[in-house]
């Protein structure tokens, strides 16, 4: 047996955080006291549409216990509006309405109490006068002329309307020898954590400095909080020592955290808002994408997919935020796994009178995803070629990387065939499908799902300058400090909350395998914003990427200044020293042992080489490999890596009840090196019910009113363990050239092709009927309702 | 999601709980709480009293007469459940115990909780309205008596009188030979239903067939026994069910919403419908042709 890689990275190491999360003591926003403190809750706008005229809050005021009621007018006149990604000043939000609602459950005011109960109370005490204005809810029809535009200043509802053209497509299109096109839909759904968004604001006058702890995972949140409120950037400390309950992208709560500062401020106490459940649902402002596709593919004889046009039209909500954006992050990988050798892209986002769309899992990548694999079983079909084949056709292969792709990013590094034939032989594929002919043979409707895509990862934000040319960011950075004390024992810094990730596993096993010391025994440490260096946090599946990439480089640092008090204690060359498991040994055998060495740097200055620093620490700001320049032309290299997944699941139903029935999961997953494989094992499990919920249950359906319809648990359906199989994952393993370890991204492994999988395998399961299920998710009524249609 | 201010009480007897349903039109009674409190948490329900009736021993009783079972309003779900006088004397309510909610649920969600917020697509409430079971109402110090196959006139809506109490169920014994079906849809297990099926099957041996009981719920606004007594006699083969089945459906009126349409629950309802059937006549087959 050859000796491991790796000492530490790769071994089934159970994860820190689990300890507490297991025992019931994480500490999350709703476990924190602060003296004095007040609460708020928000006034649910019953109209999609409508113009306040006025507010009367007197009553609610007068009530025991309510200590203030706070309007939106109130608001503009004191706060900057919040982040706005594109170029459109006249789509202006604040945490409260301003003027008009643009959506059922907007907030129309606040109330602040000595508790929540309180204020629910005091809010059904509000009279509100508002007059109903005509709204639009179908992005199609938003984009119509005649369609009232939500924010009227804005004079649309379109905001943003960009074409790509990458390559031939013209002329790929017009050699093809077939062509064919269909539009499919991507439900409204999200992630909906466990956990709803929570927020504590506490000013101190005396220090001039708003105090806020939140439910927090994005970037620059400080920054955009501190912007909205005019304070200077170090009078905002957001504490970073939460657990965070789940987010996948959505905990943004950027219109909470303002309303709550500026209260705290306008008060002097501690404020706290913490959505509840109905809140969350439809006033959180943390909808996915809903996004339309209207797909055309050239394609030859052979099964060759030359070329793509895609139109996708997204459904943003009443405001623009970043949402847009996950219309551009796709174009990392619009090609999926693909050799397409021409593109052209449509990108289209409008306002609609629906909640606020956040970012969530893969932004945005999913529905793409789903499109590009059912134009390949749609092409497959019109051939009569067998679905995988015309994949393995069509997959680049793995002596062609780096893979330029038409949008401009170079895939790093995959072996896409070898991952497929691993799993076709771990599900035995011949036997999944003698096993599918059995169910049909038994008069069930059964269909094999197969779906091959890509997560791009290590997530920079390229799409911001390549959808916004006013917007030259390509700073994308994550950092870690390491500090040795005079005891030897090391501690990390990291400069954000988790919401699952594991980053404290992640940061201490790299650093133990870089240092080559336990990792049980490095400690992890979450300082609050003002003691951080730099980062981006969570987002764009990068922390194994960023943050590990930056804890390897910082240990790197220590490592190498360890080494040159070796080198001058020993008085050998470096060169010549060797480094193993905190001491370090010169070639005659004499060594400076881990004590030694911290004796000489903590303590004896003296002995150090000339000029040294005293002390053992290290910081590294590391920006997004491969992430150099802004776009040009159109093209961009977006993301630096590309992890590759392969899914394949049977699925049957009752042709009468329609009710899927997943019988088999395998999924060949290749991240590169994996850090720590409970965590990724979870990450995928996680994204495949996920995606799971996104194909069979899960939507904020609205009524022909804009009313929300799936407010809560009772309507919103996530899948269960009793709907989600047993998943088989089967690993495999192409290190990335461009980070430390070879790690690739796997934050959102699994969602990005299981919606695509469950479709396909519904939708094999009709193909004999020649129905085209071409909207997620596929409700099991519409499944029996379309089949009785056949049938009569 | 708070609930409004209400009062709490806590009776020990049910002639006291219900001289406090008396002394406060806005009262409501709270048994297991599992529908219950989530509404007052919405604020769709908002009860200035609530009266606990968790503590009133009478009301906990599961008893055998000679001819009935008689299930007391609190007695949990998951009890039932777990009563072998339920398994040997009611086996379609055992059978439908099953698909009640979750195990956590079943656990504090009760017998009489689950007939009196009439739910459309309980479970309890279809076979007790399948078989005609008696509920039994505790009012001005009287019991009144109501037939479940008529108990349930809307979506949470019953016939149960003003400031009454619901003490018990009351269902006639299964006889020695009895087959029974229950089968229900939804979209994730133990989700509300968007069809369901009761049917029983009594006979005895040397008459044959004695009764037909068939109940669909989920698929209207509240459970509906349906008529299929021309199935007896018959041969009982699938094509005779069928028929009956398709024919006793056709009055029936089902509901559309985002889970699923009104065909749907049409269609699924007649099939659930003809499943629990020939489930009942199955069981019984082997021993009327013994």
């Amino acid at each position: 047996m050859s000796e491991p890689k790796y000492k530490f990275l790769s071994t089934p190491r159970r994860p820190v955080e689990d300890r507490r999360f297991v025992a019931g003591r994480g500490k999350y926003v709703a476990d924190l006291e602060r003296p004095d403190m007040l609460h708020v809750a928000p006034l649910a706008s019953h109209h999609a549409a409508a113009v306040i005229n006025s507010i009367d809050g007197s009553k609610a005021l007068a009530m025991p216990g309510v200590i203030d009621v706070i309007t939106g007018d109130e608001l503009a006149g004191a706060v900057q509006p919040l982040m706005n990604g594109l170029n459109t000043p006249n789509v202006r939000r604040f945490p409260l309405a301003v003027g008009r609602v643009r959506y059922a459950g907007e907030w129309v005011c606040a109330v602040v109490a000595e508790s929540r109960a309180i204020a629910e109370d005091a809010l059904e005490n509000i009279i509100v006068d508002a007059t109903p204005q005509p709204f639009v809810l179908d992005a199609e029809q938003a984009l119509l002329d005649s369609s009232t535009p939500v924010h009227p200043e804005h004079g649309s509802n379109l905001l943003l309307d960009r074409k790509f053209v990458w390559g031939p497509v013209d002329e790929d299109f017009a050699a093809a020898a077939h062509s064919l096109s269909f539009s499919v839909t991507w439900g409204r759904n999200s992630t909906v954590p466990i956990e709803t968004f929570g927020v504590i604001a506490e000013w101190n006058g005396w220090d001039q400095m708003l105090d806020i702890w939140a439910s927090i995972q994005m970037p620059k949140y400080a920054d955009q909080i501190a912007r909205s409120l005019g304070l200077p950037g170090n009078a905002i400390r957001v504490h970073y020592d939460v657990d965070v309950g789940g987010s996948y992208g959505v905990k943004r709560g950027i219109k909470h955290s303002v309303l709550v500062g500026y209260v705290a401020r306008k008060l002097g106490r501690a404020v706290r808002l913490i959505e509840d459940r109905l809140e969350n649902m439809r006033a959180g402002d943390a909808h996915g994408p809903e996004r339309k596709f209207d797909v055309a593919v050239a394609f030859d004889d052979d099964g060759t997919v030359r070329a793509m046009k895609m139109r996708a039209l997204d459904n943003a909500g009443a405001y623009a935020g970043r949402a847009p954006f996950q219309l551009g992050k796709p174009i990392s990988a619009i090609v999926g796994p693909y050799k397409i050798n021409s593109v052209a892209y449509h990108a289209l986002s409008v306002t609609t009178n629906k909640t606020v769309q956040e970012a969530v899992r893969g932004f945005g990548q999913a529905p793409t995803n789903y499109a590009i694999e059912t134009a390949m079983d749609r092409v497959a079909e019109y051939l009569g070629m067998d679905r995988l084949a015309l994949r393995q056709h069509n997959l680049i292969r793995a002596d062609q990387f780096p893979y330029l792709i038409p949008s401009g990013s170079h895939y790093d590094s995959g072996d896409y065939h070898a991952v497929i034939d691993k799993v076709l032989a771990a599900a035995d594929y011949p036997a999944m499908l003698a096993e599918r002919d059995r169910l049909r043979a038994d008069g069930m409707m059964a269909g094999i799902g197969i779906a091959a895509c890509l997560e791009p990862s290590g997530g920079n934000s390229s799409f911001e300058p390549l959808l916004n040319e006013s917007n030259k960011t390509s700073t994308w950075m994550e950092s870690c400090q390491v500090n040795v004390d005079a005891l030897g024992c090391v501690t990390a810094r990291i400069h954000t909350t988790s919401s699952g990730q594991g980053h404290e596993t992640l940061v201490s096993t790299i650093l133990g395998e870089v240092l080559q010391i336990n990792p049980e025994l490095i400690r992890i440490t979450r300082p609050n914003s003002l003691e951080s260096l730099p980062g981006n946090s969570p987002v764009g599946s990068r922390m194994a990427i960023m943050l590990g990439g930056a804890a390897a480089r910082a240990g790197e640092k220590l490592k190498a200044k360890i080494m040159a008090i070796a080198a001058h204690h020993l008085a050998v060359d470096v060169d010549q020293l060797r480094y193993e498991s905190g001491d370090v040994i010169a070639p005659d055998g004499r060594s400076l042992v881990w004590d030694d060495m911290i004796e000489l740097a903590h303590r004896q200055y003296h002995s150090l080489p000339d000029g040294m620093d005293p002390g053992l620490a290290s910081f590294d700001i590391m920006q997004v490999p491969t992430g150099e320049a802004l776009p040009a032309d159109g093209k961009v290299q977006m993301y630096p890596c590309y992890a590759f997944e392969f899914h394949l699941v049977l699925v049957s139903f009752d042709p009468i009840i329609g009710r899927p029935d997943i019988h088999s999961y395998f999924i060949g997953h290749d991240c590169g090196t994996v850090i720590n494989p409970a965590i990724v094992s979870g990450m995928t499990y996680g994204g495949i019910a996920h995606g799971i919920g996104a194909a069979l249950f899960e939507e904020f359906a609205y009524d022909a009113n804009g009313q929300l319809l799936t407010q809560s648990f009772l309507d919103y359906l996530m899948p269960s363990s009793h709907e989600v199989p047993a998943i088989n994952i089967v690993k495999h393993c192409t290190p990335s050239p461009h980070t430390v370890f070879g790690q690739k991204g796997s934050g959102e492994s699994g969602y990005l092709g299981s919606p695509a999988a469950v479709s396909g395998a519904i939708n094999d399961a009709v193909a004999g009927l020649g129905i085209h299920f071409e909207k997620l998710p596929i409700r099991m009524s519409a499944i029996s309702d379309a089949i009785a249609a056949k049938s009569s | 999601m708070k609930p409004v201010r209400f009062d709490y009480k806590r009776p020990a007897t049910i002639d006291e709980a219900c001289g406090l349903l008396v002394s406060d039109d806005n009262a409501r009674i709270l048994a297991g709480g599992q529908s219950l409190i989530p509404m007052l948490s919405m604020r769709l329900s908002r009860p200035s009293l609530l009266v606990d009736i968790a503590h009133i021993p009478e009301l906990t009783s599961l008893v055998e007469t000679e001819t009935h079972i008689e299930i007391g309003a609190m007695v949990r779900q998951a009890n039932a459940r777990a009563s072998a006088m339920v398994k040997v004397h009611l086996p379609l309510l055992f059978k439908a115990l099953a698909f009640v909610g979750h195990p956590p649920t079943r656990a504090r969600g009760t017998i009489g909780g689950s007939i009196a917020h009439a739910d459309p697509s309980a479970e309890i409430a279809l076979v007790a309205a399948t078989l005609g079971a008696e509920i039994v109402y505790r009012v001005g110090g009287a019991d009144e008596i109501f037939d479940a196959s008529s108990f349930f006139i809307g979506p949470m809506l019953t016939l149960a009188p003003p400031a009454g109490c619901l003490t018990k169920l009351c269902f006639t014994k299964a006889p020695a030979i009895c087959g029974t079906g229950f089968h229900e849809v939804a979209p994730r297990k133990s989700d509300y239903a968007l069809a369901s099926a009761a049917a029983q099957i009594n006979a005895e041996v040397g008459l044959g067939v004695t009764g037909i009981y068939l109940g669909v719920g989920s698929v209207g606004d509240f459970p509906e026994p349906l008529d299929v007594d021309g199935l007896i006699g018959t041969s009982l083969d699938d094509a005779v069910i069928g028929d009956v089945v398709h024919a006793a459906m056709e009055a029936v009126e089902t509901v559309e919403d985002l889970h699923a349409s009104a065909a749907y629950r049409k269609r699924v309802a007649t099939e659930l419908a003809i499943r629990a059937l020939r489930d009942a006549r199955d069981e019984i087959s082997k021993d009327l042709n013994q």
